[in-house]
């Protein structure tokens, strides 16, 4: 039997301390031993049924109940007060054969997986390379899991991919504690799976349905518990990166326009020119109006053959000393010893120039994507606008925070349009322009991140520019109205959804706060779910 | 005096500097995640374990013995840190060689379940 131990704990955090936030019950699920000799399927059938015990526990006390992955994101999304499942633990993985397709499958199975909820990005990546594939794209690290991943819409900046949701083919999920409960989602538009495999996974009914899978996709952990992924996967690839200072009109047009048809990056021997790259993100210190250049990254994809080390040596060495990469990171290395006063800090940053990088790397994109360790207390701010209106939004963002400093710079990252209905990447191209930094306290006489967010969106309102906001970051999630100005009729094809898929009583048991304070925990009102 | 006092200095100075920590971790391996809220920040995320003994022996300075390491579920380890601390700089010196104190601190690969 998979084992669950149940802590009583007073406080749970994020792994960037945005907390602390109160908890009762930290529970956490291990998997019945190898030494059992149950198979794969036995062992994923078994803990789907120690889920279900714990799903009705928590319903029969009155108490709510949320998976959580790796704790990255930084909003109060993945918490809730009674009963957070810790389920990195839970990480089977399960290839798929011809003969478990669908008939009307157009997929071709050797790039089809399914992986339990508690597999992690890296875990997933070693284990695809193993087999010759590769993930299509992930976040700018690696040590979120899967179901954390595609549940808030983690995403990197690779403009024709797309976010982790979006190679995500199929959905088991557990709604609730009867074994009816237990169900797979995949779409009617491209079925994956026959019905035969999934029912291997203890799966009592399989629903093919676009409208329901796309909602259920970013599902903002409260469609049930996403027990299980299908993914896609593609060949194993390379990404070759290089990081160049770019006049500042000349980012910004690629980024309002993503032409790349006339650009040549000029990269020593390499031809690029007129190549769409494969990800592309600019740098931007908000506080230093007299830089005219931009860091911009780079990365183009390229064929993948086995001695590439020997052409360009480890990249891992090289990504350990690069400053470029995730943008709390970059923004610690750039402000060097950071003074005890912010404020100094800030005043600091007024007069710091992004550093030079022109170091090319080649890797695999775990390679490239790498391990990013705990760096402090952080915060992050990241708003998701159409790509023709990122250079427009960049403006006054960065103008508003140079009216009101706080410690930390930009970034523009650009993602392919997601199917989710409550993606944050809605628009053709998003591009999410994103502030990172660390924390400050109250004393150190600054905005504070409340107030500094709503400002944000009241500016980008004011401006007529619509947006989106990134699940997993800080913001003022209780904004008046948000969620509805940023989804308009999707909110109420996702609750639609939700009611169809969960009973009323599971609805609270998948709440929490979060959910409370955006109103996506309120059920639709019977008129409007007739319009829907 | 002065001389006794440089050479104190430079006693001190040498033991101070003797103090070290060295890490070794493994590029293609996941590491043994855990969700707490204390502990060294650098292992915020992972599960962080530790040799309980930490008065070395001769023999284990001398590489005639070995640290025992066994509660890795998966039998691999993800990252290993051995810290040289003035208490154990110290301890060498007051046993003549023999013993020395250390920390050494490690994270398990995860475990990887089998189908």
């Amino acid at each position: 039997m998979a084992t669950t131990t149940i802590e009583e704990r007073q406080r749970w955090d994020t792994l960037h301390k945005n907390g602390p936030f109160p908890l009762k019950f930290f529970l956490k699920t291990k998997l019945e031993k190898d030494s059992s000799g149950l198979s794969g399927f036995e062992k994923y059938k078994d803990v789907a049924v120690e889920i279900q015990k714990l799903i009705k526990q928590a319903a029969d006390s009155n108490e709510r109940f949320r998976a959580i992955g790796s704790r990255w994101s930084m909003s109060s999304i993945a918490h809730c007060k009674d009963r957070m499942h810790y389920n990195v633990f839970m990480n089977l993985k399960f290839s798929i054969f011809e003969g478990e397709m669908h008939q009307d499958s157009t997929y071709d199975h050797s790039n089809l997986f399914w992986f339990q909820c508690g597999n992690q990005i890296k875990e997933i990546s070693l284990y695809l390379e193993r087999r010759g594939k590769s993930l299509k794209t992930t976040g700018a690290s690696n040590g979120q899991t899967i179901a954390g991943c595609i549940s808030t819409g983690v995403h990197g900046s690779t403009i024709d991919e797309g976010s982790v949701q979006d190679y995500v083919v199929g959905l088991n999920l557990i709604t609730g504690p009867n074994p009816e409960d237990n169900i797979y989602v995949e779409r009617k538009s491209r079925p994956a799976l026959r019905d035969t495999y999934a029912q291997n996974f203890n799966a009592a009914k399989v629903i093919r349905d676009d409208e329901i899978f796309n909602a259920a996709l970013v599902g903002l952990g409260s469609m049930g518990f996403v027990h299980g992924v299908v993914i896609e996967t593609e060949n194993l690839f390379l990404l070759h990166r290089y990081v160049k200072k770019l006049d500042k009109a000349e980012a910004l047009k690629l980024a309002d326009t993503l032409d790349f048809s006339n650009y040549d990056p000029k990269i020593l021997n390499t031809d690029f020119k007129g190549v769409r790259p494969f990800h592309y993100k600019v740098f931007m210190n908000p506080y230093n109006t007299g830089e005219n250049k931009y860091a911009v990254e780079f990365i183009y994809k390229i064929k993948y053959y086995d001695n590439y080390k020997a052409d360009f040596g480890n990249p891992i060495p090289f990504q350990k000393e690069f400053v470029y990469l995730d943008l709390i990171y970059l923004f610690i290395k750039i402000a060097g010893k950071i003074p005890k006063s912010i404020p100094k800090l800030i005043n600091l940053l007024k007069s710091s120039i992004l550093p030079k990088e022109e170091k090319t790397t080649v890797g695999k994109l775990s390679e490239i994507f790498w391990d990013a360790g705990y760096q402090g207390k952080a915060f992050a701010c990241s708003f998701g606008v159409d790509h023709t209106h990122s250079s427009k939004a960049l403006e006054l963002l960065a103008k508003l925070t140079r009216e009101h400093p706080v410690p930390g710079i930009f970034a523009m990252r650009f993602i392919k349009q997601s199917d989710a209905t409550l993606a944050f990447s809605k628009f053709p191209f998003t591009c999410m322009v994103e502030i990172d930094g660390i924390q400050w306290r109250k004393k150190d006489k600054i905005i504070p991140l409340k107030e500094y967010s709503t400002k944000m969106i009241e500016i980008l309102k004011n401006n007529n520019i619509p947006f989106t906001l990134h699940w997993g970051k800080n913001a003022n999630w209780e904004f008046p109205g948000l969620v509805e100005h940023m989804f308009g009729n999707d909110l109420k094809k996702w609750k639609k959804v939700r009611s169809n898929l969960l009973s009323i009583p599971m609805q609270d048991v998948f709440s929490n706060k979060f959910l409370d304070a955006t109103k996506l925990s309120e059920p639709l009102a019977l008129d409007e779910d007739l319009i829907v | 005096m002065r001389l006794f006092k440089m050479m104190l200095f430079l006693s001190l100075a040498l033991t101070l500097v003797s103090c070290y920590s060295v890490r070794f971790q493994v590029e293609n391996g996941q590491w043994e995640p855990d969700d707490t809220e204390e502990g060294d920040p650098y292992y915020r995320g992972y599960l962080e374990r530790s040799v309980p003994k930490k008065v070395v022996t001769k023999k284990l300075i001398t590489g005639a013995d070995y640290f025992n390491i066994s509660d890795c579920e998966s039998g691999a380890l993800h990252t290993v840190e051995y810290k040289s601390t003035l208490g154990g700089i110290l301890l060498n010196l007051v046993t003549f060689g023999t013993k020395k104190q250390a920390k050494v601190r490690y994270v398990c690969i995860k475990k990887e379940p089998s189908n």
